[in-house]
């Protein structure tokens, strides 16, 4: 995920460390420690974006987000003095920039890197923080526009405050800071340094937050006993969500497993939670990628090193295969949570294999069923893909039926019943040929009627209903003006009837005739 | 709207609703309106002179009722019944208060509501007005709130602890006629009592006592009547109840205002497409644009919610929301002429179910047609300026539309670096096309629910993957077997099965007797030309290779029952020296589980070695066919005929007959591998003839064959005819 480095370039910042016989100021610290958080990026997670960001009572996107660190680097040497901290600007410029870049469905990481001091007066830490109070109030009365504190932000983060001093020197301001993390949703987190304040200190604390929020998760990708040593890019972040009757938590258990293929027309565009880059990770010892594989590829691969872009990879192969048949993998991630893994192609050129992580739960794809219940072909005693691959059993249809899949009567606007009794008429002028349809009209206007307590229409189409019949032309087959004399006589006697005792044709000598 | 586009809490009001209908006389009355359902068609073809039909008027009851149904349409169709998500239950109340459906899935649908409110009909002004009460409604409400959910009770079972109350709230929209302010006072008090009582009544029963119930009072009159009653704002009564209250005209206002508040309700919002070119007549040259509104969850609009408030490039300038003439806000979407066919795969953030706000419309029916027929549709922001934003999609599955929502941020996926950079991407010659084919017979269909017992299709899918990849050399350069698919099948195919007749065994070997074949001819072995030096290994190189290759296939295997095991069997017995086989073979009748042990910890380079001496010996005994082919090739037709013949085994029954003949054909001296192989399939059909006589005289048709198996031998695997034993049965 994006990382945005909002570094606090008030004037406390040259504070000069009180210990130590060099001659460094905060900002240096926080310098040298944001280039180390760098430096691990440029190494472990080549492929994120961060942005630098510096504030102070204003704020100013210092470097884009990119994932050039060398431009990262020289930008932070680009760093002037400003006035006063104000928190909270540089937030509200974090969110903007987020969401002019990445909009609001991508999670970001905000490393927030200052000396802890609070600031004073109009936008101080304990201003900002009134205020959000005072927001929060009048947001339960009325809905304010404009005036919005950007905390929580609106997209997905986590934020880390990471303050240059000493725990005495911020022990008041602990509190404060912490409940910015909390506002945020929790994620996060206040960072000191260990003991003094020092360059060494301060590098040891970037180094451990670049490796707790950036690690190098290795995952296996496993179809059988067919493995490969993969990396998710970026990590796939621990599910938390809360739903209608509890939280719902999901921990990636490393081991992305295949359960069996798809065709990518059937899984259809479901709804995902996350994408990731699905990357085969480079190994210095080489792990045999198939049972017995080692066997007839012979026992001399001694010298691994030069052979990672000849040694073979299952996760090479299976984006081969997906990508050619256009299929997807089906993989579970952890207990009843799921993802698909398919070729994807930035550009005509490259293409990838992608992970798309579905939201966790049996029935995380509707026209799929529960994933659980998904099984193999092999154990069915009809393959129903067909015998030349033209069928599938995707979508699954569900039993019941959405009101606008069957013929739902709603006369809330007089054109819904002027519709229903012109259909009526129609059909009733093209008795006996439409006789099948004329009744299921009229009988599904009678049930509505029922239903509606609209018993008036009843009398009222049955008028209409004799009326056509004495406009019957010369030409008319003679068994219309029976079947209409007798939907007219029925439909009066339906107020009375049950709902489900359907008006039936009646039997004439015409229509017994038509049946021989 | 920042605030309303929040994420919905925990615990909703909405999992459970109880809609209230007042059946009093009163209700009887006309509302007001009404409805011209004669329109004469303009081309009449009837005679002039007809005077359309007089105008119905709808009752409040009637209006009341097609609002209500409307009402329960829009929460079915976006939470179907089948999540058991939102619940509805419908209560009318007179004299009594009757339910028309309960909690239960099997009863949470339109139609069941629709039949109930048939059978209840319109109300009669004949009733007794003095006893009808919206209190019996109310009543019942509270009782049927204290009723659990099916969701509620497994979340109660799933409660660590037994005692820890389940969160249960609900809301009662409650549509009657109020006579004044002291009327819904009154209300309010019997709700607030009714809902302390059954507390207490629930605690002691095994009921839910209610936490809290959000009560909608909905005063309907005739429309142009005079209504003294003012709109109330939710407001808490106690901790346990609020009430609002909303003084609306009956007709198509009390619909309006359902249609609102089902929005509110249920955290939903409106959406409308438009620009949808639809033709005015069926072969119409021309089309013309209509537009649809559909309801969804507010979810679907997340992004422009959140946008919307935060940033400038979304304001009402570029995006737009309109309000209709009840108030509603929409969100405007602009329909993408499709292409033909959406198949490729989109990044899609969210998929939520839609309704059409007016379902029998003809552009709704037109829309929801065109989707359910497999079409896909890409919706566009609409705006002034910039770039074309498509960020929905609207598609069917299995009978249902869905509002996808598509990624449209920036992707922090761009520029990756291609899969051919990283490790094994410079390798080129995987056997893609043979992962493929194992793909697609690897593909996953649903199955029904698994009776108890037995286990879940997903476990049996991972079962049947594991099986098959024991041996699955990824690149072509590695295998052999694998590239000689028309010499060796169907055994790899038939080795990865769970289980193997008899009939397959057979097969498997014949497979491998044909590689014999092929070995004793000293046919080419088809190696691929790439990776190798030179001329590459010898030709007897490449058998020791496959047999080894082989080899490790059916050990992987042997494990999975014991048919497979007797696969491997006759790879190992066929690559011993023939006497050698003829000895162990007879050692193995008295102690052969010992040998089967033996052979399994046999290593690799024995069974090579053991390999390597067969081959010598083939070699010699290939000279004197050699030189027989050498003899005159027009003999080459009939020398392979033979070959060909006797390769495929022949049909059991002739076999009996043959049996003598094909021994004959031996050209005395030391056993042919011909002599080997005969001998082998002969003791086997003959040990099938033996089973057979056995069944006839037994009563049932293993007994038999078991009894015969414990007196040979003190092995117990009794469906286990080695062919060991049968050999010294046989002749």
């Amino acid at each position: 995920m994006p990382t945005v480095i909002l570094l606090d370039l008030s004037l406390s910042m040259t504070r000069p460390i009180v210990s130590g016989d060099n001659d460094f100021q905060r900002k240096h610290l926080a310098i040298q420690g944001v280039s180390t958080l760098l430096d691990y990026l440029a190494a472990h997670n080549r492929l994120e974006f961060t942005a630098l960001v510096a504030f102070s009572s204003l704020w100013e996107l210092v470097v884009p987000f990119t994932r050039d660190y060398k431009e990262l680097k020289e930008g932070l040497n680009r760093m002037d003095d400003y006035d006063k901290t104000c928190i909270e600007t540089g937030l509200a410029g974090v969110s903007q920039i987020v969401m002019d870049e990445w909009g609001v469905g991508l999670p970001c990481q905000v490393i927030v890197v200052t000396d802890g001091s609070p600031g004073v007066g109009k936008g101080s830490l304990k201003e900002s923080l009134e205020r959000f109070y005072s927001l929060q109030h009048r947001h339960e009365d009325l809905s304010t526009e404009g005036d919005e504190f950007p905390l929580p932000f609106p997209f997905p983060s986590k934020l880390h405050l990471v303050c240059l001093a000493t725990t005495p020197e911020v022990q008041g301001v602990l509190g404060q800071l912490q409940r910015l993390v909390d506002m945020n949703g929790g994620a996060g987190g206040v960072h000191l340094p260990e003991g003094e304040l020092s360059m060494a200190t301060c590098q040891a604390l970037f180094s451990k937050l670049a490796e707790t929020q950036f690690p190098a998760v290795a995952w296996t990708l496993k179809c059988g006993h067919m493995s490969s040593e993969v990396q998710a890019v970026p990590i796939v972040e621990t599910f938390k969500k809360m739903y209608d009757f509890g939280p719902v938590v999901r921990e990636p258990s490393l081991e992305m497993e295949i359960l069996g293929f798809l065709d990518s027309k059937d899984i259809a565009s479901p709804a995902v939670i996350s994408r990731h880059l699905v990357l085969p990770k480079p190994t210095k010892t080489e792990k045999e990628v198939s049972e017995g594989g080692g066997a007839a590829s012979g026992e001399g691969d001694g010298d691994t090193a030069e052979h990672d872009g000849k040694a073979p990879s299952f996760c090479v192969l299976l984006h081969g295969s997906l990508k050619v048949e256009s299929m997807v993998a089906l993989v579970q991630l952890g207990e009843s949570w799921y993802g698909f893994l398919y070729s994807w192609a930035d550009s005509k050129k490259k293409s990838n294999l992608m992970l798309s992580v579905l939201e966790p739960g049996d029935d995380a794809v509707s026209w799929l069923g529960k994933i659980s219940q998904l099984g193999p072909v092999a154990s069915s005693p009809h393959n129903p893909y067909g015998e030349d691959d033209t069928m599938s059993p995707y979508p699954v249809r569900h039993a019941d039926k959405r009101s606008y899949a069957q013929n739902t009567t709603v006369w809330i606007k007089p054109s819904g019943l002027q519709t229903d009794v012109q259909k009526i008429l129609r059909n009733a002028r093209k008795l006996p040929d439409k006789q099948q349809t004329f009744y299921k009209e009229l009988n599904r206007l009678r049930k509505a009627a029922l239903s509606f307590g609209f018993v008036d229409l009843l009398e009222g189409m049955s008028a209409m209903l004799e009326r056509e019949c004495t406009l019957l032309p010369g030409t008319a087959h003679p068994d219309a003006a029976l079947q209409l004399t007798h939907a007219a006589k029925e439909l009066r006697l339906a107020i009375n009837k049950d709902y489900d005792d359907n008006i039936a044709p009646l039997q004439t000598h015409f229509s017994k005739s038509d049946n021989d | 709207m920042a605030a309303e586009g929040s994420a919905p809490k925990i615990f909703p009001s909405s999992h459970k609703t109880v809609v209230i209908l007042d059946h009093s006389p009163f209700m009887s009355e006309p509302c007001g309106q009404t409805v011209d359902f004669d329109i004469l068609p303009k081309q009449s073809r009837a005679a002039p002179g007809i005077i359309p039909l007089a105008p119905l008027a709808k009752s409040l009851w009637t209006c009341t009722v097609e609002a209500a149904s409307e009402y329960a349409r829009v929460v079915y169709d976006v939470y179907p019944p089948r999540s058991r998500d939102k619940l509805l239950k419908f209560v009318i109340t007179d004299t009594e208060a009757r339910p028309l459906n309960s909690w239960v899935e099997e009863e949470q649908s339109l139609s069941n509501v629709l039949q109930g409110l048939a059978v209840v009909g319109p109300p009669s002004e004949s009733d007794d007005a003095e006893n009808c009460s919206v209190m019996h409604g109310l009543a019942m409400a509270v009782e049927s709130l204290c009723e659990g959910s099916e969701k509620q009770l497994e979340h109660k079972a799933s409660l660590a602890d037994p005692e820890e109350p389940v969160v249960n709230k609900g809301r009662v929209v409650c549509i009657t006629t109020v006579k004044s302010q002291g009327h819904i006072q009154m209300l309010e008090e019997c709700m607030q009592e009714a809902i302390v009582q059954h507390n207490k009544i629930a605690e002691a029963a095994d009921k839910l006592p209610i936490t809290h119930c959000e009560l909608v009072l909905i005063h309907t009159v005739p429309v142009g009547a005079d209504n003294n009653i003012q709109d109330e704002p939710n407001k808490e009564v106690s901790s346990l109840l609020s009430c609002e209250v909303h003084s609306v005209h009956s007709g198509r206002h009390i619909a309006a205002k359902l249609a609102l508040l089902v929005q509110k309700h249920f955290h939903l919002t409106s959406t409308t497409i438009t620009g949808i070119p639809m033709k005015e007549e069926q072969n119409a040259s021309t089309s013309a644009n209509y537009d649809v509104e559909i309801l969804h969850s507010k979810d679907a609009h997340i992004e422009i919610l959140k946008m919307g408030s935060t940033s400038q490039g979304y304001d009402s300038s570029g995006f737009a929301c309109s309000k209709d003439s009840f108030g509603r806000e929409t969100v405007i979407l602009k329909w993408c002429t499709p292409k033909t066919n959406i198949i490729e795969l989109q990044y899609c953030t969210g998929a939520y179910r839609i309704t059409p706000a007016d379902v029998n419309s003809r552009p709704s029916s037109c829309l929801t047609n065109f989707l359910l027929n497999g079409r896909a549709v890409m919706l566009e922001q609409p705006r002034k300026s910039g770039s074309k934003v498509i960020s929905h999609m609207l598609a069917s599955h299995g009978g249902e539309i869905f509002l996808h929502c598509l990624g449209t941020g920036r992707s922090p996926l761009e520029d990756p670096p291609s899969i051919s950079e990283g490790t094994g991407g410079r390798v080129t010659d995987y056997r893609i096309t043979d992962y493929g084919d194992f793909m697609k017979e690897n593909r996953l269909m649903p199955f029904p629910v698994p009776q108890e017992g037995h286990i879940l299709p997903a476990k049996e899918a991972a079962a049947v993957l594991e099986r098959t990849t024991r041996y699955w050399p990824l690149v072509i350069s590695d295998t052999i077997i694998f590239n000689m698919a028309s010499h060796i099948d169907p055994l790899p195919t038939l080795i990865t099965k769970a289980e193997l007749t008899e009939d397959e065994v057979v097969e498997c070997q014949k497979s491998i007797y044909h590689l014999v074949g092929m070995e004793s001819r000293s046919e080419p072995l088809p190696i691929p030309a790439m990776g190798t030096r030179g001329k590459g290994p010898k030709r007897d190189e490449q058998y020791r290779q496959m047999w080894a290759e082989l080899d490790t296939l059916l050990r992987a295997h042997a494990s999975t029952s014991v048919n497979h095991q007797k696969v491997l069997e006759c790879l190992q017995e066929i690559r011993r020296p023939a006497e050698e086989a003829k000895e162990s073979s007879r050692k193995a009748g008295k102690k052969e589980e010992v040998v089967v042990k033996e052979e399994r910890v046999m290593t690799e380079q024995s069974t090579a070695e053991l390999a390597w001496q067969e081959i010598q010996r083939y070699k010699a005994m290939s000279e004197r066919e050699r030189s027989d082919f050498e003899v005159g090739n027009t003999n080459n037709d009939h020398f392979r005929h033979r070959q060909q013949t006797e390769v495929s085994s022949p049909p059991i029954k002739k076999l009996k007959t043959s049996l003598e003949d094909s021994q004959g054909k031996q050209q005395g001296g030391q056993p042919s591998l011909l002599a080997i192989w005969t001998s082998r399939i002969n003791s086997r059909y003959a040990s099938r003839h033996c089973e057979f006589a056995g069944r006839l005289t037994a009563e049932g048709n293993k007994a038999e064959l078991y009894v015969n198996l414990n007196k040979d031998s003190t092995n117990g695997t009794s469906d286990k005819p080695t062919s060991v034993k049968q050999e010294k049965r046989g002749p």
